[in-house]
């Protein structure tokens, strides 16, 4: 190499310059004052179509009867991008909210944004590997709010109980707790949904908007992977059925509705 | 103190000096708070490492740990009120269950396993005989809600707590406000747990030259080295890895130990290498106690490991002892019994 020096100087450049950069980008997802503007992301749990009814009795793709008395999943680092400009607005990924479509306050997420054009949403479906390994937390990552493993540490990242006459347990119940965050029993996924045609987040400095989507619970036995209840009625730990049914849950959203107010 | 223990103890009081530092900086509320308790430092036997757990951000003051003590003998953390964590893990045992093979839970159930030893728990990575549990901080939510210990809900036991103007007292003394949550819960039981530090023993006294072997221990010292330490490492007497040590699976319990963890075949009855400090006071021994006096541990090692396909490679030709070598072995680890700490009021309930 002719020019180590200048190479190794550069280097350190870009690296503190990547550093600063970082460090503003935090900064602005903090406060984003100037121009903010109001977002709401609201989910809501589908079935066939139609807004879940708790307790109702659907059937899946393989005609077995099932109904839902709990509907839950964890999801952080949002995401608001423009793909024309790439203009990216990134949410702290330490924020990590629980969504709960039974409960009209925990069934969406209000985001203070800066107000610009967005025509895409990510979001990772699931709690970070961090903190399912840094001890005691509070908020919505409370090991009080049922999404937690005593026994073996991790969260519960989407959870989904009922009760199916073709589950061979006690009371026919079904109970699919999702979790595991390590190689291959790593149930994060990555969700990026685009709009409906023609449909773009156009936020104006204190203005609001909201993007309605739908969570379909029928894909949970059913995209990827066939999940016959009648074989699997449970899902209590990390491992390979709990993988396959994130691979199907992580096909169960879609952007139905996009308001500007 | 020593020279290592001190420069050990400024080493942590720095840590957490730091942490201090930086929460002041980030939670000014919490920061005031800390300047009004009163620091604890967390002293490192000599010879000791550092410990795996640092207290970064949890820093030790004598208000957290007050309630941690007395979180840990409240049997409102149980659902019928009689089983606090002190149950399974007393004192006069080095916080092991006295005389108990399998702990007793909720309702007349008998847990799975032996109930462990409680000290240098700062220097674990993991928890558990199956290590299932990644972070000392949310150990206790695993005995409170089993259904055959506690049998708690979190929920319930917090509104327990709430519900009692001393405890709001002493939550507001530790952290600054009343509010009553799990992980401030959970930061003062780590707090209690953590500073139960056992390096007192004849055996650390020797190792410092303020005492000596006789020669039956030091025969017995000399047999250990050779036999025992590569799993049961000094100083702390485990290298806290899952072995299979050759135990025949109870075919009631079915306790495949990691197994269950890791859903690997080759974790199969492996548990952790528990540690020898203290042996003396923690019988009956292995992870289910089947095992009444150290001499039929040591039969077992001699004579009784069961091959299986993950059975230890260390023991695949057993650990051939005759029994003057089992009687110096003995000798030798009765050395570890640390009464400093067996006997220790900090750690004892408050009458």
């Amino acid at each position: 190499m002719r020019y180590p020096l200048h190479n190794n100087s550069c280097m350190v450049f870009i690296a503190w310059y990547c550093l600063l950069l970082s460090c503003q980008k935090d900064a602005s997802a903090d406060k984003p004052e100037q121009g903010a503007a109001n977002l709401q992301v609201h989910l809501k749990a589908i079935v066939d179509g139609q807004p879940l009814i708790f307790g109702k009795i659907y059937k899946n793709a393989f005609g077995e009867d099932f109904s839902v008395k709990t509907f839950k999943f964890y999801l952080h680092g949002i995401e608001l991008i423009n793909s024309q400009t790439n203009n990216t607005y990134r949410v702290d990924k330490s924020n990590h909210f629980l969504i709960n479509t039974a409960d009209s306050s925990a069934s969406y997420i209000q985001l203070s944004i800066p107000s610009s054009v967005y025509d895409r949403i990510t979001f990772i479906l699931g709690v970070d590997s961090i903190s399912n390994v840094s001890g005691a937390q509070t908020g919505t990552l409370d090991p009080a709010k049922g999404m937690f493993w005593t026994w073996s540490t991790g969260y519960i990242m989407a959870k989904l109980e009922g009760n199916s006459p073709v589950a061979a347990t006690p009371d026919h119940v079904i109970e699919y707790h999702i979790g595991g965050f390590k190689g291959t029993e790593n149930v994060l996924r990555k969700i990026s949904l685009t709009f409906p045609s023609l449909q773009k987040v156009d936020l104006k400095p204190g203005s609001q908007s909201m993007i309605n989507i739908n969570a379909n619970i029928n894909t949970w036995f059913n995209h990827t992977h066939p999940i016959r209840i009648s074989q699997n009625p449970v899902s209590m730990n990390p491992g390979n059925l709990a993988t396959r049914i994130a691979d199907n849950y992580s096909n169960m959203f879609t952007v139905v509705e996009i308001v500007n107010e | 103190m020593n020279k290592i223990a001190t420069r050990s103890t400024l080493i942590i009081l720095f840590v957490t000096a730091t942490a201090s530092m930086i929460m002041n900086a980030c939670k000014k509320t919490d920061g005031d708070q800390l300047q009004r308790t009163s620091p604890l430092s967390f002293t490192i036997p000599k010879g000791f490492p550092p410990p795996f757990y640092q207290f970064t951000n949890n820093p030790l003051t004598q208000e957290r740990f007050d309630l941690g003590k007395k979180l840990f003998y409240d049997g409102r953390l149980s659902k019928d009120g009689n089983f606090p964590c002190a149950s399974c893990h007393q004192q006069s045992a080095a916080f092991a269950t006295f005389d108990h093979d399998l702990s007793h839970g909720f309702n007349n159930q008998f847990t799975t396993r032996n109930a462990p030893g409680l000290f240098n728990m700062a220097w674990h990575k993991e928890l558990h005989w199956d290590g299932g549990i990644n972070h000392i901080e949310v150990q206790p939510l695993a005995p409170i809600t089993a259904a055959n210990e506690m049998a708690e809900d979190i929920n319930s036991v917090i509104s327990k707590l709430q519900a009692d103007p001393k405890y709001r007292r002493m939550f507001k003394l530790a952290y600054g406000d009343e509010t009553i949550n799990s992980q401030r819960m959970l930061l003062s039981i780590t707090q209690f747990v953590s500073l139960m530090v056992s390096g007192d023993s004849k055996y650390d006294k020797m190792k410092a030259g303020k005492a000596t072997f006789n020669v039956y221990e030091e025969s017995g010292y000399k047999l250990f080295q050779a036999k025992c330490a590569s799993c049961h490492q000094e100083p702390l007497f485990t290298d806290f890895t899952y072995r299979n040590n050759g135990l025949k699976m109870n075919a009631f319990l079915k306790d495949f130990g990691r197994m269950r963890i890791t859903n690997q075949k080759e974790d199969s009855l492996k548990f952790k290498v528990p540690s020898l400090r203290n042996i003396f006071q923690t019988f009956p021994y292995a992870h289910d106690g089947r095992f009444n006096s150290i001499n039929q541990v040591l039969d077992h090692y001699s004579t009784g490991i069961q091959d299986s396909p993950s059975l230890d490679p260390l023991l695949k030709n057993k650990i051939p002892l005759n029994a003057t070598e089992k009687f110096y072995l003995v000798q030798f680890l009765a050395t570890l019994t640390d009464s400093t700490f067996i006997n220790d009021k900090r750690f004892a309930e408050q009458q």
